[in-house]
């Protein structure tokens, strides 16, 4: 995808899997917005093919397509039941089943009494609910949903993954883009990582933090550690350090081997454990330098 | 003849101001001896602005019925005072033409287009910003084709446009037929009007193509701005351009082959009130109309396709206002859904 000369994503290609949760994952500038926008065909791409299941998006597949974008509106000096009978009938629904599933969503969100209240006169998190019923509205098959919780109070936030569970348990997949790193780790089967329009990273999270080398040990310690290519010291202090492994994927050294490197050099160790770096720890060292970047 | 209506003629004018200064005399009339090349001059009591007016009057009066008393005959003096009426028949390619009555039917076009651009041109500005400035762009977009979009709007502006239309002609109509009498209305003698069918359709198709360029260009103006009020320069110079015609009315009239006049023909933006007021008045050759009706309609599809595309790129924009060269340099589809 190329803006006025400058190319935004190149060189992308992944595949999301039907009924698993997708996270899309990169700072701000990484062109995550962009790819969703054109594998709606919102953005026309360069060169390349983006396909909703094996076909190229049109909108009128746009039916079965629930979308929550990453800017969020509604008509506001329309009533809420107005706008979601629209938007209803737009995904394909009868007017009168529109209004049905509208004012039943309504009364499990607690605004059935608001069904006849313009937008603008509702509360902010009130118009997060409404948008979040006309994402999912006739049941979407493939839900997109690019930063879901931004914005969102803790309530909705908590009602937006009590749905995405229920979306994804009625068989819908779901792709979303976010920056909570604890939301990918909680909800989501496989990730990519963008950067300067590029995949980063691909795969199941076990899988990404296996490629980022993502071990990390812990030790116990007297005496000095040594320096060494195959680790980088993150925390050095008296007793107890951090070292990060710094290969990548099979080019990872074997744990077993650094521990004799540091016996072999005169340090005693009294503790030694590893563990997997989070996603927010590899998130962090692959955007540390450019997160003041902004506009996706 | 001064004598005979009431007057005194008098030979000291000093002393005749003087009474008039001092109130007793009402006015005094000074006749040079040649009225039609040295002004009459009249002293008088001031009677109030509209009140002085009068000396005018009589001042005149007098000259003209002493004219006509020279003169000695009714019907001479009939003609000396231009009392008399012609009929003109005029001929283009062998046909009696139409004259002014046959000007006022085509005018209706001009006036339906002014009428329903004033009352539209509102709704054709925002009818994009709404969903701009709502936000609702990008789910509207993942449902419906920005095509169908944005010439459903088109299209509902073309019936609303007629709606209005039909709003006030009706009670016009009604109010007419029904309760002329009631109401005092003068009787219209339709028959006194000349209906040329091809200066009709003419006018017809020049208010049809010039609603749907103007409709086009405010949808794809307000799809590129990010708020109404930004947009009202942009609809300002429209409408500039759209009525400056008609400051050049009178060159329109008398002589539709001057250089400004024909630029106002073809101009996209000017053409379809200089085209509908040239038709009317019998000045626009049958290829000049074809011309202008073939570039209306030709430039609103052209305007049509650029207002989408502005639509689809413009409108996600939803605080900026976009440039046409970022709008242009966006990519063109490759094997991927083409909406």
């Amino acid at each position: 995808m190329d803006f006025a000369g400058s190319t935004v994503v190149e060189d992308l290609s992944f595949d999301v899997r039907r009924g698993e949760t997708f996270g899309f994952l990169g700072s701000n500038g990484s062109g995550k917005t962009t790819t969703l926008r054109a594998l709606l065909g919102i953005y026309l791409p360069t060169a390349g093919v983006l396909h909703i299941d094996g076909r190229p998006f049109t909108p009128e597949a746009g039916s079965r397509l629930g979308y929550l974008p990453e800017e969020r509106g509604l008509y506001k000096k329309e009533s809420v039941l107005t706008v979601m009978t629209y938007f209803g009938q737009l995904k394909g629904l009868s007017k009168k089943a529109a209004v049905s599933w509208s004012m039943n969503y309504l009364a499990r969100v607690g605004l059935e009494d608001k069904a006849k209240a313009r937008v603008d006169n509702l509360s902010g998190g009130q118009q997060q609910k409404v948008q979040l019923g006309v994402t999912i509205m006739n049941d979407p098959e493939l839900l997109i949903l690019d930063e879901p919780t931004k914005g969102f109070d803790p309530v909705n936030r908590r009602l937006l993954m009590d749905i995405m569970e229920e979306q994804k348990r009625a068989g819908a997949t779901v792709l979303m883009v976010t920056h909570q790193m604890e939301e990918v780790e909680r909800l989501c089967d496989r990730v990519i990582l963008l950067k300067g329009g590029r995949a980063e990273a691909y795969g199941t999270i076990p899988e990404v933090q296996n490629q980022y080398g993502g071990t990390m040990i812990r030790i116990g310690y007297s005496g000095d550690i040594p320096d060494s290519p195959h680790y980088d010291i993150s925390v050095r202090d008296r007793n107890y350090a951090e070292l990060t492994l710094t290969g990548t994927g099979t080019k990872t050294v074997d744990e077993a081997l650094i521990l004799r490197d540091l016996v072999d050099a005169g340090v005693l160790v009294r503790s030694f454990t590893t563990s997997k770096l989070s996603l927010e720890e590899i998130f962090v060292s692959v955007y540390g330098e450019q997160n003041e970047m902004v506009g996706a | 003849m001064a004598t005979a209506l009431g007057g005194t003629i008098i030979t000291d004018d000093a002393a005749a101001i003087a009474a008039v200064k001092s109130g007793d005399g009402d006015a005094h009339f000074v006749y040079p001896a040649d009225p039609a090349k040295t002004a009459t001059q009249v002293y008088g009591v001031d009677k109030g602005l509209f009140g002085n007016g009068e000396y005018d009057g009589v001042a005149t009066q007098v000259l003209s019925i002493s004219a006509q008393d020279q003169i000695g005959d009714p019907a001479l003096t009939a003609l000396a005072q231009g009392n008399i009426s012609v009929t003109s028949t005029t001929f283009t390619d062998g046909e009696e033409t139409a004259g002014f009555m046959g000007m006022i039917p085509p005018l209706i076009f001009v006036a339906i287009f002014f009428l329903v651009f004033m009352l539209l041109s509102n709704q054709m500005l925002t009818s994009t910003l709404e969903e701009k400035e709502n936000r609702v762009t990008e789910m509207i977009l993942t449902t419906l084709n920005p095509t169908a979009l944005i010439s459903g709007k088109i299209i509902s502006l073309f019936i609303v446009g007629f709606v209005q239309v039909l709003v006030f002609l009706v009670p016009v109509l009604v109010a007419y037929v029904f309760f002329r009498t009631p109401l005092n209305l003068p009787e219209i003698d339709l028959s006194s009007f000349t209906f040329d069918p091809v200066q009709m359709i003419i006018g017809a198709l020049l208010a049809l193509g010039g609603f749907a360029l103007f409709t086009g260009t405010l949808v794809a103006i307000g799809a590129v701005m990010p708020t109404a009020k930004d947009a009202g320069s942009w609809f300002s110079a429209l409408i500039v351009l759209m009525i400056v015609p008609l400051y050049a009315l009178s060159l329109v009239m008398s002589d539709p082959n001057s250089p400004v006049v024909q630029m106002f023909t073809y101009f996209p933006y000017s053409a379809p009130i200089t085209a509908m007021l040239r038709n009317a008045f019998g000045s626009l050759a049958g290829w000049e109309a074809a011309i202008v009706i073939t570039e209306l309609f030709l430039l609103s599809a052209i305007v049509l396709q650029l207002a989408v595309r502005l639509f689809r790129y413009g409108s996600i924009e939803y605080t900026n206002k976009v440039s046409f060269k970022t709008v242009f340099s966006r990519p063109k589809a490759v094997g991927v859904g083409r909406r």
